[in-house]
């Protein structure tokens, strides 16, 4: 029985109880801000560019697509399911009917269509590993072959061209100084932090992916709470991929690829813990922000580029094999 | 000269708040069958994780072969010759039994094994049990006494001296029971000597050649079983003390509100029948494995049934499935608390309002102050100590953890409440805790179903006992007929009905 799981001495006149903390709430808690700063500082002292405004303007409009994409994948990661393989198939599929229908569906039209299809992509995962039970690895990996197979027969495998519009012009430009993509990713945080950590579906998510059987019997709806969770990555995927066609006017079935691997990235940097339960979109926050400046700070101090996936990787590892540390430890008591 | 094979002297365990083991001897001689005895809880199994390694006593000492051992691990248990067959099985389907026997130790040349070494390791072993069993054939084609057989040979190919089977015939049928059978007495004739834990009192007759008797913790007897009647027997498992520890209300039942007709799940139980009343608490008895379990997570809704409805306060639920379970008025506490109980990681206060949060919300969000008062009262009424409703409950006690999960019920208002070992491993002042709230909740016009393995608990608390055997319903004993004796002989199966 470890210390820390000893009651501590009740205060005699007060009424609040202690805010409680282990070794591994501090840690999950401050780990991402200090990384934050510490990179922050690294970053003005190395690269007289790194704190300009437009720099980082810059970093965060590169790197707001693969965000929104982290957003969705820590309800699944808290939620117990681990990740979502098919994000590739899905953002393909949302750039090309963006632009594919344009001649049919018209400028707004067809990315609304696009947004529709990735979502019942979502929702068909969701069915498959929320309902069906099969293993979430196993079954988004599938339909990802099963909707990028779709997305490339649809272009013949080359590239599909869009018209410039309204929308598109917008969706590329910025409003108030700040990029469009920018805003797309902080008002979808803003809108999803509470949705995980306020309402009744978020406390499901984070009971189902602590402990599913016990969920279960407490009556939470187990099923459609992961299949909520995929539906909801599969929307966000779709969005990722209409802005980004929109804003290039041009797509192929590729455009997707690598968002599936850099948005999990970011989620367990961020502290999510990919065995459930535990996670917040603000770590997630954090967590993109930490890779999109590390990729950043390398590019600016003029390392090699490819040393960015090696510098990442190193975080990833540290990142999951402290959260397994501080989970051993909490279950060994 | 003659040491006996294995003496235990003066062992005792304590867990946090309860004494497991207190001063057992136990002497078991090379060549014979003892039988160990006694009611769930009596110490039988934290006897035999002694035995393996993998407690450790903190008291007493362990001979074998006269000489003192000290067993640290499981390895150190087998090394000094002590093998355990036990209930599961530890068996990889896709292998070969041959594979399957040798698995511990793969005799192999240079960097690949040797097929012809492992066959004939495995033969020498299947030979000594007699039972024709191909080495050749893959475990999953196997019956369940088959791979039973092969989980032995497996203990067998490191030569035991002493053999202990733990449960061993609770997946087996009668004709495979025989069968084991035949396979321990020729291992007895062979000199092992052998441990027999079961609470099968017919098979304990059977097969033993004497028994030792535990009772919460302690050695009663050790007699030979020739000249033990059944009776006798099961006075020496319950033969207690009947402490009115547990106050119960004088409640007078009222109409009906849980009624479960004839519910059957193929393989868990058949044809289950019974009524809870309004103020009423019943016990489900029975032994471990006996139903009790399956029945009340069926009830629940948890586990489908084949056959059968289950009806509150006269409306059938259609249907299984928790959620509409919870929404007809029904509640389980779990046996399994950290299994389904509980999340760890969210605090008491998350984990108590989970199935009423949609109710503490203003259409999306949850309203933090009004849920951390509901947390507050519950966990006030409850006693959980330090009432501290933001602490994870994976950092609690079990016995604050289960009144958690009790409050987590209470909460939804629920018109039945089932009761799966509700006070197990916890400390006496939470189990008096849970009983005043069972009892409150009766009085309050409930209705409470409750399983427990503890007999003294089941008497001292229900209205009316229903008693499972195998899976059927063996007796309905109302409180003036209730003893330990009434309710041991239909949960051993010696009331023929």
């Amino acid at each position: 029985m470890s210390d820390m799981l000893m009651a501590p001495q009740e205060t005699t006149a007060s009424t609040k109880e202690p805010r409680y903390s282990t070794p591994g709430t501090w840690f999950t808690r401050l780990a991402v801000p200090i990384a934050l700063v510490t990179i922050i500082v690294i970053g003005a002292i190395a690269s007289p560019k790194f704190l300009t405004q437009g720099n980082l303007l810059n970093v965060l409009n590169a790197n707001s697509t693969m965000g929104l994409v982290a957003l969705g994948i820590t309800f699944v990661a808290v939620s117990g399911a681990m990740t979502d393989l098919s994000v590739p198939a899905l953002v393909a599929l949302g750039a090309l009917i963006s632009l594919g229908l344009q001649p049919t569906l018209g400028p707004v039209g067809a990315p609304i269509a696009g947004l529709a299809v990735a979502t019942v992509g979502g929702s068909i995962n969701g069915l498959l590993v929320g309902y069906f039970r099969i293993n979430p690895i196993i079954a988004t990996l599938g339909t990802g072959f099963v909707l990028l197979g779709v997305s490339q027969i649809m272009t013949g495998g080359g590239i599909l061209y869009g018209q410039p519009s309204s929308l598109s012009n917008f969706v590329g430009g910025t409003m108030l100084g700040i990029p469009v993509f920018v805003w797309m990713f902080v008002v979808v945080a803003l809108i999803l932090w509470p949705l995980l950590s306020r309402t009744a579906y978020g406390r499901w998510v984070r009971a189902t992916g602590g402990n599913y059987e016990a969920a279960r019997a407490s009556g939470v709806p187990v099923r459609f709470v992961k299949a909520l969770s995929f539906t909801l990555t599969g929307f966000l995927s779709g969005l990722c991929g209409v802005l980004i066609a929109l804003s290039n006017g041009q797509a192929r079935p590729i455009v997707g690829a690598g968002y599936d691997f850099l948005a999990l990235t970011a989620v367990v940097i961020g502290g999510t813990s990919l065995f459930g339960g535990n996670g917040s979109i603000v770590r997630t926050v954090g967590g993109v922000l930490v890779t999109a400046l590390i990729g950043n700070l390398i590019i600016l101090t003029g390392l090699p580029t490819q040393s960015r996936n090696l510098v990442t990787g190193i975080i990833v590892v540290a990142a999951v094999a402290v959260d397994a540390y501080f989970r051993r430890k909490a279950t060994r008591a | 000269m003659n040491a006996p094979a294995l003496k235990m002297t003066g062992i005792s365990k304590e867990f946090p708040g309860i004494r497991a083991l207190a001063d057992v001897d136990l002497e078991v001689r090379a060549g014979e069958v003892h039988a160990i005895v006694g009611e769930n809880g009596a110490g039988k199994s934290t006897l035999v994780k002694i035995l393996n390694g993998v407690y450790q006593p903190d008291a007493g000492t362990i001979e074998v072969h006269g000489e003192e051992v000290r067993l640290t691990e499981p390895t150190e248990a087998r090394r000094h010759g002590i093998g355990m067959v036990y209930q599961e099985l530890n068996l990889v389907p896709d292998l070969t039994v041959a594979e399957n026997i040798t698995l511990g130790s793969m005799p192999h040349s240079g960097p690949f094994i040797d097929r012809g070494r492992i066959a004939q390791s495995a033969n020498r072993v299947l030979e000594m049990l007699d039972t024709g069993l191909d080495s050749r054939a893959r475990v999953a084609t196997l019956s369940i006494s088959e791979q039973q057989l092969v989980e032995i040979a497996k203990v067998l190919r490191e030569d035991p001296s002493i053999l202990v089977f733990d449960e061993p015939t609770s997946s087996l049928g009668e004709r495979e029971t025989r069968t084991l059978f035949n396979v321990i007495r020729r291992l007895r004739e062979r000199g092992i000597a052998i441990i027999y834990i079961s609470h099968r009192l017919q098979e304990v007759m059977e097969i033993g050649d004497r028994v030792t008797v535990l009772r919460d913790g302690r050695r009663i007897e050790t007699r030979d079983i020739s000249g033990t009647t059944p009776e006798q027997m099961v006075r020496l498992m319950v033969g207690r003390e009947l402490a009115e520890m547990f106050p119960k209300l004088p409640l007078t039942p009222g109409e009906p509100v849980l009624r479960v007709e004839s519910i059957s799940a193929t393989g868990r139980f058949a044809n289950i029948s019974l009524t809870v009343r309004e103020h009423e608490i019943v016990g489900l008895g029975g032994l471990v494995g006996s139903g009790r379990t399956e029945v009340a997570r069926a009830i629940f809704g948890l586990d489908h049934i084949d056959s059968g409805r289950i009806e509150v306060r006269g409306t059938a639920i259609g249907g299984s499935g928790v959620r509409r379970h919870i929404r007809a008025g029904i509640a389980l506490v779990p046996e399994d608390r950290k299994g389904e109980g509980i999340i760890p990681e969210l605090s008491i206060r998350e984990n108590v309002t989970l199935p009423i949060i949609t109710r503490i919300t203003n259409v999306l969000i949850v309203l933090l102050r009004r849920e951390r008062a509901i947390a507050q009262e519950i966990v006030g009424r409850l006693n959980v100590v330090p009432p501290h409703v933001e602490r994870p409950i994976g950092s609690f006690s079990g016995g604050n953890q289960q009144k958690v999960v009790l409050g987590k019920w209470l909460l939804a208002k629920p018109q039945v409440l089932v009761l799966d070992e509700p006070t197990r491993g916890v400390d006496v002042g939470a189990k008096a805790d849970i009983h005043r709230i069972i009892g409150e909740f009766a009085r309050d016009g409930g209705a409470v179903l409750m399983i427990s393995s503890e007999l003294p608990e089941l008497l001292a608390v229900c209205d009316r006992i229903f008693v499972l055997h195998e899976g059927n319903l063996a007796a309905e004993i109302p409180r003036t007929e209730m003893d330990e004796e009434s309710v041991m002989r239909a949960a051993t199966g010696q009331v023929p009905k």
